[in-house]
């Protein structure tokens, strides 16, 4: 699936709502690569340098309920703490948990270049392992 | 298995492979086909295995594919037979819906105001990212309980706006101990707040009228100015079925419920996850009646310093208040006997019919008014429900998109949809000009066609068409 080591994610089409499918080495990096990729759709990450940082805890049984639970974290620090969420890293990833923090700038700062996502689904939703490394499809509610 | 007319507006395909009833769509053969371009019939389908369904799993005709439920998906199922409740029959923006205010203006006020009219609304409706909200967090938890009654027990509006709101603009079950802590955190400073993505306040014109009666008992004629205002719950909301989607998981294993999608997760609604789901529910569905009714408050205020004069002289008056994502628990015939049914509708507008005792007296003879938003720049209509609904008494939500927002971000910028629509003589407010391109009016299907594929299937009858003015945009 893979065709570009460099590659964080790609856009999927979809009707109503948006998606992407994300790459990792690890599972690691395909978890924060997955966050890169929610928050890259609403504003141009590139462009920013986070300025607060927020820890980021989540439980869940297996990877898929796993990466949709730390997804869903950022999604609430996020909005709670009105920052556009730029920079990701995982600590620690094991059966039943992920911890990482997240860095953010305000959201006042910043331009969206896409809807506000409000929530990732469990539509369609697949982790999957192959010789390249790990990625992940997944859809959003925007 | 495959789908076949059977009948002018109706498209069916038989139980086949654990579906316990039918999928049905209700659609003109172009929309038919349409809905065939991507997944959402294989959603109809889906649906179709929800424990205690009856009758068929339906959809209107802006039927798209969007995540487990189709967008237009209308199932009931029957309580009493173990029927379900689904989150996901809801969607993660609970009540989210249409609000439309009727006016004492005629086009010429709007022509001899508008850059004061959108000066006001531009800086008086908050939207987009971390903006702010109209209503401070002190009246949160009575808007939990009470709904847009909370509201108008602070000043914000009258009761009388009350009387043109679905349920009154208050949930019967709301539950606000079931709004995690988290939900108050995320949504809890947004109350009176559009949002972004789709959302919109829009100024328009009455341009015609279909249905003289019920336009008057509406309060609608022709040559009116009108505000619609498209919004729901908030970050409130979306945490809230958030939350109640990590519960439904485990609890499907102990109910022994099996889904083809897990966006469809779903208990029993007689059971203490269902009646959770249902109270989290209500009370998000309270904070997002409140929120219209804050936003129409702040809309007729607009208008009035616009035009130099007192709120109550603007004649801003609500038109009617109605869902399109929400759960109810309804009383509906089935093969002859009256059911208490949760009717989900995804997408999709309650439409009661004349007679019906949950309307209000002055619209009992002429039935509910439902309200489906065009796409940006073109033209929105007033419904009126009708007897013998086929469908749960439900009705479309607006145009339907038929184009990914890649696809339309892809067609034309921001910056020139702006354009077009001003050349039209539509001004327009963008809280981002970039996201402009993604709500352009190619990316909907018509509307037109949407109402009148509802009108040939008994859905909702024409009463009013309305004309886009100026757009506040999310």
């Amino acid at each position: 699936m893979r065709n570009n080591q460099h590659m964080r994610y790609e856009v999927i089409s979809h009707t109503a709502d948006t998606g992407i499918i994300a790459y990792g080495v690890t599972p690691e990096e395909l978890f924060e690569n997955t966050a890169w990729g929610m928050f890259d759709l609403m504003f141009d990450l590139a462009q920013l340098t986070p300025v607060h940082d927020v820890p980021v805890m989540a439980t869940g049984d297996g990877v898929e309920d796993l990466l949709v639970n730390w997804l869903s974290e950022l999604l609430f620090h996020a909005e709670n703490l009105d920052l556009a969420l730029c920079y990701f890293t995982v600590d620690r990833l094991e059966e039943g948990g992920v911890q990482g923090s997240a860095g953010g700038v305000p959201v006042d700062d910043v331009v969206l270049r896409g809807p506000p996502i409000k929530a990732v689904t469990y539509h369609e939703l697949s982790v999957t392992e192959n010789p390249d490394g790990w990625w992940a499809r997944l859809i959003f509610d925007v | 298995m495959e789908w076949k007319r059977v009948a002018n507006s109706t498209w069916e395909i038989e139980p086949h492979d654990g579906m316990l009833v039918p999928g049905r769509i209700y659609a003109s053969a172009a929309l038919f086909e349409k809905a065939m371009s991507d997944r959402a019939s294989q959603q109809v389908i889906n649906v179709a295995h929800f424990p205690g369904i009856v009758e068929a799993s339906m959809a209107m005709p802006d039927i798209h594919w969007g995540y487990g439920f189709p967008i237009g998906g209308v199932a009931a199922t029957d309580i009493a037979d173990g029927g379900v409740v689904s989150p996901g029959g809801v969607g993660f923006d609970i009540c989210c819906g249409v609000r439309l205010l009727g006016s004492s203006f005629q086009l010429a006020d709007w022509e001899a105001r508008r850059d004061r009219i959108m000066a006001e609304l531009d800086r008086r409706i908050p939207r987009g990212l971390g903006k702010g909200a109209i209503a401070g967090r002190a009246l949160l938890s009575d808007v939990l309980e009470r709904g847009a009654a909370a509201a108008v027990a602070v000043g914000l509006g009258g009761p009388d706006d009350l009387q043109r709101c679905e349920e009154l603009g208050t949930s019967s079950g709301a539950d606000p101990g079931a709004i995690s802590d988290r939900a108050l955190r995320r949504g809890g400073t947004q109350l009176g707040s559009l949002g972004a993505g789709n959302h919109f306040l829009e100024v328009q014109l009455v341009d015609r009228v279909f249905d003289s009666k019920a336009a008057t008992a509406f309060g609608l004629a022709e040559g009116m100015v009108c505000v619609m205002i498209h919004c729901g719950s908030r970050g409130l909301g979306h945490q809230t079925c958030t939350d109640q989607l990590q519960v439904m998981g485990p609890a499907m294993a102990r109910h022994q419920i099996t889904v083809p999608d897990r966006q469809l997760a779903c208990v029993p609604v007689d059971s203490a996850e269902g009646r959770r789901y249902l109270g989290a529910m209500g009370a998000a569905a309270n904070f997002a009646w409140a929120n219209r009714h804050i936003l129409a408050h702040e809309t007729r205020l607009a208008f009035g310093r616009a035009f130099q004069i007192s709120r109550e002289r603007t004649g801003m008056h609500p038109i009617y208040d109605v869902a399109h994502n929400l759960a109810k628990i309804e009383a509906h015939e089935v093969a002859g006997s009256i059911r208490n049914l949760c009717v989900h509708r995804k997408g999709a507008t309650r439409a009661f019919g004349p007679g019906h005792p949950d309307l209000p007296r002055d619209l009992a003879e002429v039935g509910q008014p439902v309200l489906v938003p065009g796409s940006m720049g073109t033209a929105s209509w007033v419904l009126r429900g009708t007897e013998r609904n086929p469908a749960f008494s439900s009705a479309a939500h607006g145009a339907g998109r038929v184009m990914s927002r890649k696809g339309a971000k892809k067609h034309q910028t921001g910056a020139s949809v702006q354009e077009e629509l001003e050349s039209a003589g539509i001004a327009v407010r963008p809280g981002s000009v970039t996201l402009l391109s993604e709500e352009a009016p190619y990316a909907y299907k018509d509307v037109d066609e949407v109402v009148d594929a509802c009108e040939a299937a008994n859905l909702g009858e024409k009463v009013a068409r309305l004309v886009p003015l100026g757009v506040v945009k999310g």
